[in-house]
């Protein structure tokens, strides 16, 4: 049901539109170009801002950093019960999402998809998002240059809910 | 605060990439991640297009004031100082739908959109306001009903059950995201105009 309800989501949400368009004597066609060139501009807009985020995230996941951090922040953490084994993922998640997807992909299988470790990478990887990715480019398109506190607030957010992945696997 | 960040990830990775002698992988890198960005802009255009032209059309249908209607008092505590009719608020509204049903790529230009709109309520300020401001947090938290990549990978893996820790997810992600509201609401007054 779930399945079907998002795998429908995407055509279903077009078929609606057009249709109350259609029927609400709404140019449809005509309207949807017009929406459409906006749509091009905007993503020609993104581009720039793209390869600039993009560089730098590669720069810093193939120098090698994310794994002096982890090593240096191992023991501190493990006072408040994280497991040290999923300390790089807790690093990297907010930084880079195709480098924590691998790096996820990797690992669970060492640790066995059904064991606390497991699920525990697993739940952080279905509750948090790619921050330095997504604010940037958000932020990027809109041409804004002072973001204020969006990061201070998305990484506490990021990391608080990471904080009760790691918690609520000992209880579920 | 992104020439900051920006000019830091750039630091960072060039000398600590200098230091561990990983020069070769780090030209690499971001050699490669140009021919990345074009790849993921070109895929996206063609999803911006669509959508940026299905919205129009919901626009002049009058759909998306419905459905800003029916969302006003979420959107009037979470987005503040939006005009009741600016097509920002439609724009916000279909993009979280988006994220909430797991549309990924579909999600991003639909996100980038409702961004850009934000902006134009805030008059193209280089200032985010605290609904852009909130509408980033919001897309910096995961939202998503069903983590369908999440869920392959645990049954490639030889997971028994791989669906048995949607409860997880979904608590955790709740967490997160009142934890970012909570946050960004406390600092916005911090450091309002």
């Amino acid at each position: 049901m779930i399945d079907f309800i998002s795998r429908f989501s995407v055509p279903g949400i077009i078929l609606f539109i057009v249709l109350i368009g259609y029927l609400r004597k709404v140019p449809v066609f005509d309207v949807f170009v017009e929406g459409a060139k906006e749509g091009a501009r905007a993503a020609f807009d993104v581009l720039p801002v793209m390869v600039g985020i993009l560089a730098a995230v590669s720069l810093l996941n193939a120098s090698g950093f994310i794994d002096i951090l982890a090593n240096l922040i191992e023991k501190p953490l493990s006072l408040f019960g994280i497991p040290p084994e999923i300390v790089p993922i807790l690093i990297i998640r907010p930084f880079s999402g195709s480098a924590s997807l691998g790096l996820f992909t990797q690992q669970i299988k060492v640790f066995g998809a059904d064991s606390y470790l497991g699920k525990v990478i697993s739940t952080i990887m279905g509750s948090s998002e790619t921050v330095l990715y997504t604010l940037p480019v958000y932020f990027g398109a809109a041409n804004v240059k002072n973001t204020r506190h969006a990061l201070a607030a998305s990484l506490i957010a990021s990391y608080f809910g990471m904080l009760v992945s790691v918690y609520i696997c000992k209880v579920l | 605060m992104l020439n900051f960040i920006w000019a830091f990830m750039i630091f960072i990775g060039v000398v600590t990439g200098l230091l561990l002698g990983r020069t070769k992988e780090i030209s690499d890198a971001v050699l490669a991640s140009c021919v990345d960005s074009i790849e993921l802009v070109i895929t996206m255009m063609g999803a911006m297009c669509l959508w940026s032209g299905i919205m129009r059309v919901a626009e002049k249908a009058g759909l998306v004031n419905s459905l800003a209607r029916l969302l006003k008092g979420v959107f009037r505590f979470l987005f503040p100082g939006i005009p009741k009719d600016h097509p920002a608020n439609g724009a916000v509204a279909v993009s979280i739908s988006a994220d909430l049903l797991g549309l990924g790529s579909a999600a991003t230009p639909l996100g980038i959109m409702a961004m850009k709109e934000l902006s134009k309520a805030n008059g193209n300020s280089p200032v985010a306001s605290n609904a852009m401001v909130m509408f980033g947090v919001l897309n910096a938290v995961c939202i998503q009903l069903i983590p369908s990549t999440v869920l392959i990978i645990r049954q490639q893996a030889g997971s028994l059950n791989p669906s048995s820790i949607l409860p997880n997810v979904w608590i955790s992600s709740v967490a997160s995201m009142m934890a970012g509201i909570i946050a960004a609401k406390l600092m916005e007054r911090r450091d309002s105009l």
